[in-house]
């Protein structure tokens, strides 16, 4: 428990501390800090909508890293998080664009199901590929990014493209309203129920099943635990099959949800923001969900600061970046430095 | 056929200067995902500097220092403070993009782009005619992007310095033993890269274009970064997947000009990420040292956060 105390300490220091690297760049820049902040904080919490558009961004980041958290239990590195969003996004448009005449529980229930199937195939690929030959997940996951973002810029720009856009980026046809489980706020009895009993499961899941103990086992000591008869290769595969799921779930939210119609390059960075939210969460359930709306308030300010102060959205940007910049640092390897008392040639 | 020829070639510079850098933090193994970040960082502060000065020179030089001090900050973190390379190259990446964007705002007051007259000089644009449009338009660091290449691939395979960086990327421990600090090793190919970004950058902002524009670099530097591992990390392999993946991008914006052309643009920028896919999976597969850089990747990439 003092281990568990300690990682939440350090990520603590490490993300206050990036937060006042950034107000200090911000001050030399002539930026009020207080301003920032209390622009910050009413574009999170305070002003009209605000709380509201917290949860909305808060919910694909949630879905997405515990996708991540259910990977790093097992010792896999999905940064593929992007990709299987996209994935089940499109998967769930084209059962909805597809069948609009379709009763609208049914249609949901097949689109949601049809994006679970696409991001699970987006991330049992690379998967299937780490446990049977070694291939990097990390390699293979970023490269799936890529192909599920030409994907989803194929659908919108093609076949499901709205005739009468006139934006600069293509998007698709709007999904009939009927199909839609929350207004454009993105915030819904059904979707809080929906995000919270997936949290719930996966928390049974990781620390209150068997399986979950396994995935554990397989992520500290992949060789002991193969020695102790556990299927590695099946655990590997049920791992990343779960993580897609999640990430493609999310993606049938965000459609069904406050998307309603799917745009070229939506919400690009937040396959990445997951896995960060997944990091700072200290790759647990609940840091997770707390570490989600964090990072969703973020979201949600840099929508709001236009509106609230002078100061620029890209500065949320750099405030992400420095936390994902450092919120890794192990601060014991900082004070290890400072008394110079461990040698370097055993680093790990 | 000229045209695609030229649009192949622009494209290309860039993605192949920053795919160099790739090569060399990749050897040094280090994943690098932090070259979109220094790429655009590399293209503000080209712009910036030489709108300021007037000089073109000053400006490029300037983008090297900041891109050399980022990857020094990049390098302190993930070597010295144990920080996961991947997460801290992606929010090297973020604090590139996020923070161009916010310079842009607090130096100039003004959001979207940048505009400049100070540009690379174009050597040979006086040849207009006929096929002259394939070398017309290309800035002087096109012209220098081969030698550049040539020259990375002679550092890592004939100096002292590449083939100590490829004992430190294959073997750290080893490399150890033998008197070679890894970590001073990685530094090292870590500003290289950092100076080879700020001139992607650079060809990016005043040698293509004339301006600086936000998130110009639209995801380059990811792309630079699987043409290392498409180019099995190899400068002259790197380099040629560069210019693979600004052919993939003169042939989609040419197929999207062509109406008649059947195949969607998206379907040919797809390919090269699906051979990368397959490249890396046959590359495990057939030889056992897939990666080279895999002990000194596995090195940085320990499992305990």
């Amino acid at each position: 428990m003092t281990g568990g105390l300690q990682r939440l300490a350090s990520t603590v220091v490490l993300v206050g501390f990036s937060f006042l690297l950034t107000a200090l760049i911000l001050w030399i820049s002539g930026y009020g800090v207080g301003d920032v902040f209390s622009g910050t904080i009413q574009g999170a919490i305070t002003a009209t909508g605000a709380a509201t558009s917290t949860v909305r961004w808060a919910i694909p980041l949630l879905l997405i890293g515990l996708g991540v958290v259910i990977g790093f239990r097992a010792g896999f590195f999905n940064i593929g998080g992007q990709g299987q969003f996209y994935m089940g996004a499109c998967a769930a448009l084209v059962v909805a664009l597809g069948w609009r005449e379709g009763p609208a529980t049914l249609v949901i229930l097949c689109g949601t199901a049809a994006a679970i199937i696409a991001g699970l195939s987006w991330s049992l690929l690379p998967g299937y590929l780490r446990v049977r030959f070694g291939t990097d997940e990390v390699l293979t996951t970023l490269m799936m990014n890529f192909i599920g973002a030409l994907v989803l810029q194929y659908l919108t720009a093609g076949p499901m493209r709205n005739p009468s856009g006139t934006g600069q980026t293509a998007a698709s046809e709007r999904i009939p309203e009927a199909f839609r489980i929350t207004d454009s706020s993105g915030v819904s009895a059904t979707v809080l129920l929906l995000v919270g009993a997936v949290a719930v499961l996966v928390w049974l899941l990781l620390e209150r099943t068997r399986f979950g103990l396994t995935m554990t086992l397989v992520g500290r000591n992949p060789t002991m635990a193969r020695w102790q008869g556990i299927d590695v290769r099946r655990v590997g595969l049920v791992t990343f099959g779960l993580s897609g799921a999640l990430a493609g779930l999310a993606g049938a939210v965000e459609l069904h949800g406050p998307g309603a119609r799917l745009v070229t390059g939506f919400s690009p960075e937040v396959g990445f923001t997951a896995v960060v939210v997944a990091l700072v969460g200290l790759l647990s359930v609940w840091g997770t969900v707390v570490a989600a709306i964090f990072f969703g308030g973020l979201q949600s300010a840099i929508l709001f600061l236009p509106i609230v102060t002078d100061l620029p959205p890209p500065a949320l940007v750099l405030l992400h970046g420095m936390v994902a910049f450092l919120v890794t640092v192990k601060l014991r390897a900082v004070r290890r430095r400072r008394t110079g008392s461990a040698s370097e040639a055993v680093t790990s | 056929m000229e045209q695609i020829l030229a649009t192949t070639f622009r494209s290309a510079a860039p993605l192949v200067l920053v795919a160099t850098a790739g090569v060399f933090a990749f050897r040094a193994g280090i994943f690098h995902l932090g070259l979109e970040g220094l790429m655009i960082t590399g293209a503000f502060t080209t712009v910036a500097v030489a709108e300021t000065t007037g000089s073109v020179t000053l400006g490029i030089l300037a983008a090297i220092g900041v891109c050399m001090a980022l990857s020094a900050l990049y390098w302190w973190v993930i070597g010295p403070l144990g920080a996961n390379v991947i997460i801290a190259g992606l929010g090297l990446t973020s604090i590139g993009l996020g923070g161009t964007a916010f310079a842009l705002g607090a130096i100039y007051d003004r959001r979207g782009s940048l505009f400049t007259d100070v540009v690379l000089p174009r050597p040979l644009s006086g040849i207009t005619s006929g096929p002259g449009v394939i070398v017309s338009e290309h800035s002087i660091l096109v012209w220098l992007t081969p030698l550049i290449v040539l020259a990375a691939w002679i550092v890592l395979r004939r100096s002292r310095f590449g083939l100590r960086l490829a004992a430190v990327g294959e073997y750290p421990f080893a490399a150890r033993t033998a008197g070679v600090s890894p970590s001073i090793m990685r530094l090292q190919a870590l500003l290289i890269a950092g100076a080879l970004c700020a001139l992607g950058g650079a060809e990016l902002s005043v040698g293509a274009l004339h301006n600086f524009t936000e998130n110009m670099t639209n995801g380059r530097g990811f792309i630079a970064f699987v043409a290392v591992i498409f180019g099995a990390w190899h400068p002259i392999g790197a380099a040629l997947a560069g210019l693979f993946f600004g052919l993939a991008d003169a042939i989609g914006i040419q197929s999207q000009i062509n109406i008649t052309e059947r195949v969607p643009r998206e379907f040919v920028l797809m390919i090269p990420f699906v051979l990368t896919v397959v490249a890396v999976w046959l590359g495990g597969l057939w030889r056992r040292r897939s990666l080279e850089a895999e002990a000194g990747y596995a090195e940085l990439k320990e499992p305990d956060f």
